[in-house]
């Protein structure tokens, strides 16, 4: 297999007023599936198409095994890409499509059409190689245009939001399917995404990006865990804002103390940022037992039950719990919640 | 069953209704032009009569030669207009779509006058001339025909994919930007053939003799025979859209298989 590291050094993009890549340093290992996560417009797939060649930096550099392909047209980089929307060549058979990035390699007749038959037997499809495009389902025609992509051994294979297209079932089958012939086949990745939960199931690193820069990169649960900064924890699961308050080196929140990690703070007055599945929400016990919230809603979700607490006007609360333990937390039910100990990060208020 | 029937029942009533309005006066046409007076029968005395004249094989062959050369020159400048328009051009469709509406707004006697005063003598010599005008007065239905067609297909996605599989410009337009716009640019290729052989307005007002202006001055001496005339232009142009339509339809019929 000839995949290779690829790197990103400083590479700046601007279009007009609006920096789209603001000096990008990234580095991913041979064989590495790296997700690229973000909202609409933080520099995502304009990052993947600078990889891909469809487009050129301001500044910077772009290297594949430590070799600078900046200047280097697309057609001569040797990536592999899927795009977003459905980008077969709606002229040739689905083993004409796959066997296309080898005919243009020139590879003989015979051997491209063997290596593409077997690429469609990878991608679940092998009877379905006379089929034209207009043939195929949504998820049938991401599976050629994979097969396609790594058909002849790309160094790099760059995927472009290639699951938004299609439905939840099929999306799930194929998340799982491009994970498993990306190990199999070892081939570096970059998938780009702004679905949080497709990124961290599939990825070994996951890159948040904002405003044209990666905000962290890391693995997925300790992107989750241990969250850099207030976007990333917001755009990574689902997190409580939870007003706090300073005092020596711990911090109280909802009467407990506990420890915390600053980003950027100033003064004592804080937001800790607490993940729904920290909050301990107990049924009050005995006379003495005290409420301090009140159940607003309750999702059943099979493993797990969401439970919505309103603790002032200005405070709700979303608690995660197991779906067996919910019993009892019904609409209107006043609760006590508390603070499972460990570490939150606090922001500014 | 009984259901789908009664569902189907309406359509096929409105399709039937569309089909006598569309077939009822070309049948009627067609007996009329057959009709022999003076033998009491019917036959091909009046297709005949003017097939037999020198000047139809002329005209026909002005007609379809201005016709193909007309073809010609819309489709060498507005393919390249087209697919470029698809590919990074999109800022400037609103101004190609203003241009290409020009010859819906500006009366044909003001293009021909302006034609005949703008255009250098040495271009005017013979009928050739008709051909860049039958260019001009297509443009709209053929580049809306052709742009419609490319909007269809992710061009620009194809052109990209094309090129980081490998291809470079010159296989990416002969694999897949051409067999991709092909439907398209014949589509819009018969527009501009169909427009130029029906023209009159034009030619006329230029004093220029082609296959139309040849049938009007036929038709005004034998009227069956200008019928016969009128049976045979439509057979001949309808030829031309089925000739065209088999070419573009596509390899395999339109069978989205299960889903996974």
């Amino acid at each position: 297999m000839t995949s290779s590291t690829l790197s990103l050094k400083g590479v700046t993009r601007r279009f007009k007023e609006t920096l789209a890549l603001d000096s990008i340093d990234l580095h991913v290992n041979q064989g590495e599936l790296v997700a690229l996560l973000g909202p609409s417009g933080c520099g995502k797939t304009t990052a993947l198409r600078i990889i891909a060649g469809l487009d050129r930096p301001d500044s910077g550099h772009v290297s594949v095994g430590g070799v600078d392909i900046s200047s280097l047209a697309p057609n001569k980089r040797n990536m592999g890409m899927v795009f977003q929307s459905y980008s077969l060549f709606p002229n040739m058979t689905a083993v004409e499509n796959v066997a296309f990035g080898l005919e243009m390699r020139f590879v003989k007749r015979r051997e491209r059409q063997l290596r593409a038959q077997e690429l469609l037997a990878m991608v679940g499809l092998p009877n379905h190689a006379k089929r034209y495009p207009h043939q195929l389902s949504g998820g049938q025609q991401q599976r050629v245009a994979l097969a396609r992509a790594l058909a002849f051994e790309p160094d790099v294979l760059l995927l472009d939001e290639p699951l938004s297209a299609l439905d939840a079932q099929v999306r799930s089958n194929l998340r799982d399917e491009i994970r498993r012939l990306q190990l199999e086949t070892g081939t570096t990745t970059i998938f780009v995404t702004h679905d949080q939960e497709e990124a961290m199931a599939m990825s070994d690193r996951v890159a948040v990006m904002n405003h044209g820069k990666i905000a962290q990169i890391a693995a997925p649960a300790e992107l989750y865990h241990f969250p850099a900064d207030a976007f990333v924890a917001g755009f990574v699961g689902q997190m409580n804002r939870i007003p706090a308050q300073i005092t020596g080196d711990k911090m109280r929140i909802l009467n407990s103390l506990v420890d915390y990690r600053p980003a950027n703070i100033l003064g004592t007055e804080v937001v800790a940022l607490v993940r729904p599945e920290n909050l301990l929400v107990e049924l009050p016990k005995g006379a003495r037992g005290v409420a301090n919230a009140i159940v607003e809603s309750k999702t059943f979700l099979g493993a797990i039950t969401k439970v919505s607490l309103r603790v002032s006007d200005s405070l709700s609360l979303l608690a995660a719990m197991p779906g067996l333990q919910s019993t009892g937390f019904e609409t209107g039910t006043p609760v006590s919640v508390k603070i499972q100990d460990g570490t939150y990060l606090a922001v500014e208020a | 069953m009984r259901l789908i029937r009664t569902r189907k029942l309406p359509l096929a009533l409105a399709m039937l209704l569309a089909g006598v309005y569309v077939l009822l006066p070309i049948v009627a046409a067609t007996e009329f032009s057959l009709r022999q007076p003076a033998k009491g029968d019917h036959g091909f005395d009046n297709y005949a009569w003017f097939m037999s004249d020198p000047d139809f094989g002329k005209y026909l062959g002005i007609s379809f030669g201005l016709a193909a050369y007309s073809a010609i020159i819309l489709l060498v400048v507005l393919v390249p207009t087209v697919v470029w328009l698809n590919l990074n051009g999109a800022k400037f469709r609103p101004f190609v779509e203003f241009i290409s509406l020009m010859p819906l707004v500006i009366p044909v006697v003001a293009l021909a006058i302006g034609a005949q005063t703008a255009l250098p003598e040495f271009a005017q010599t013979d009928e050739t001339v008709l051909a860049y005008m039958f260019a001009v007065l297509a443009l709209p239905y053929a580049y809306r025909t052709m742009d419609t067609g490319l909007r269809s297909v992710p061009l620009r996605t194809l052109v990209e994919a094309a090129r980081g599989l490998g291809a470079g410009w010159i296989r990416t337009i002969l694999l897949v930007i051409i067999p991709v716009v092909r439907g398209s640019v014949l589509n819009a290729l018969f527009m501009t053939l169909a427009l130029s052989l029906g023209e009159f307005t034009l030619t006329s007002l230029l004093h220029w003799d082609t296959f139309t202006t040849w049938v009007t001055t036929m038709s005004q001496s034998n009227i069956l025979g200008a019928i016969a005339l009128s049976m045979f232009s439509l057979g001949a142009v309808f030829a031309l859209l089925l000739g065209v339509g088999l070419f573009v339809r596509h390899p395999k019929s339109n069978v989205v298989s299960e889903e996974e």
